[in-house]
C-alpha cells in the first residue's frame, strides 16, 4: 500500500487546473477578437473534465477502484452563433454594417478563473499533506 | 515487525487509504458525474483487524451538483487535516514502541 500514487492523482488534479485556466485567459484575452485562423469570431473553449485510472506498476485491483485521477477528455468550442454588433467602419463588417463579435462573457471566465486557481489550491494542499505523511513514515525510521 | 502492536500498522494502512481517496475526490472536484469516495472507516478497521479487505461506503446527504457531481470541498479539507492528525498520532505511537524496543536492545548489550 504505499502513498506515492496519491501524489499522482494529486498532480493529475493541479494538472487539468492549469489547462482550465490557460483555456480561460486565452478565452478573456480574445474576447473581442474578430478574427480567426478558422474564419469567423473567437468561440469560447473549455476544458471537460473526466476520471482516469491511476496507472502504476504496484497498483493493485483495489488501489484502482479506490482513486482515481482526472485528465482533461476534451475541449469544448462554443457553437452558438456570434453576436452581431452594428460598426460600419470595422475592416469585418458585412454589407449592411455589422460585426460578428465573439460570446465570450469576460465575468463568466473570471468567475471560472477563481474557481479553477481553487481548486489548484485544493490539490496542491492535499498533496503537501500526503508528502507530510510519508515524511512521517520516513522518519519511523530515524 | 514483531513488538509494534499490528492493529497501529493496520490503522496507518487504514488512514493513508482514505488520504488516497480524499486525494481523488479533491482532484475531480470538477469532473461532471464523479461520485465522491470514501470508506466506512469503524467497520473497515475492525474487517482489517480481522484479516479482511476496507469497506468503500457510499457518502450520505452530499449535494449534487447539475453536473451530477458531488465532491464538498470543505468536507474534503477536513478530512485532509483530520487524516494528517491521525497519521501523526498513530506514527509517534508506533515511533515510541520503537524506542522501546531499541531501549532493551541497548539494555541487554
Amino acid at each position: 500500500m504505499s502513498l506515492f500514487s496519491s501524489l499522482s492523482v494529486s498532480a493529475s488534479g493541479m494538472s487539468a487546473q492549469r489547462t482550465r485556466a490557460a483555456l480561460l485567459v486565452e478565452n478573456i484575452a480574445n474576447s473581442e477578437t474578430t478574427r480567426t485562423p478558422e474564419g469567423g469570431p473567437y468561440r469560447r473553449k473549455d476544458a471537460v473534465f473526466s476520471t482516469t485510472p491511476v496507472k502504476s506498476e504496484f497498483a493493485s485491483e483495489l488501489d484502482a477502484q479506490m482513486q482515481t485521477g482526472v485528465r482533461v477528455s476534451s475541449i469544448s468550442v462554443d457553437q452558438r452563433e456570434p453576436e452581431k454588433q452594428y460598426a460600419p467602419g470595422h475592416p469585418d463588417a458585412d454589407a449592411n454594417g455589422y460585426v460578428n463579435i465573439s460570446r465570450v462573457n469576460p465575468a463568466e471566465d473570471m468567475v471560472d478563473l477563481t474557481s479553477a486557481n481553487r481548486s489548484y489550491q485544493a490539490n496542491v494542499a492535499a498533496m503537501s499533506a500526503v508528502k507530510d505523511m510519508i515524511q512521517r513514515s520516513i522518519d519511523l525510521l530515524k | 515487525m514483531d513488538g509494534i502492536s499490528p492493529s497501529l500498522e493496520r490503522y496507518m494502512d487504514l488512514v493513508s487509504m482514505r488520504q488516497k481517496m480524499v486525494s481523488s475526490n479533491i482532484a475531480n472536484a470538477d469532473t461532471p458525474g464523479y461520485k465522491t469516495k470514501d470508506l466506512d472507516f469503524q467497520a473497515s478497521f475492525r474487517s482489517m483487524l480481522d484479516g479482511g479487505g476496507p469497506r468503500p461506503a457510499e457518502v450520505q446527504g452530499l449535494a449534487t451538483k447539475n453536473d451530477g457531481n458531488n465532491v464538498d470541498l470543505d468536507r474534503e479539507a477536513r478530512l485532509l487535516a483530520e487524516n494528517a492528525l491521525r497519521f501523526s498520532v498513530a506514527s509517534n505511537l508506533v515511533k515510541g514502541q520503537i524506542q522501546q524496543i531499541r531501549e532493551a536492545i541497548k539494555e541487554g548489550a
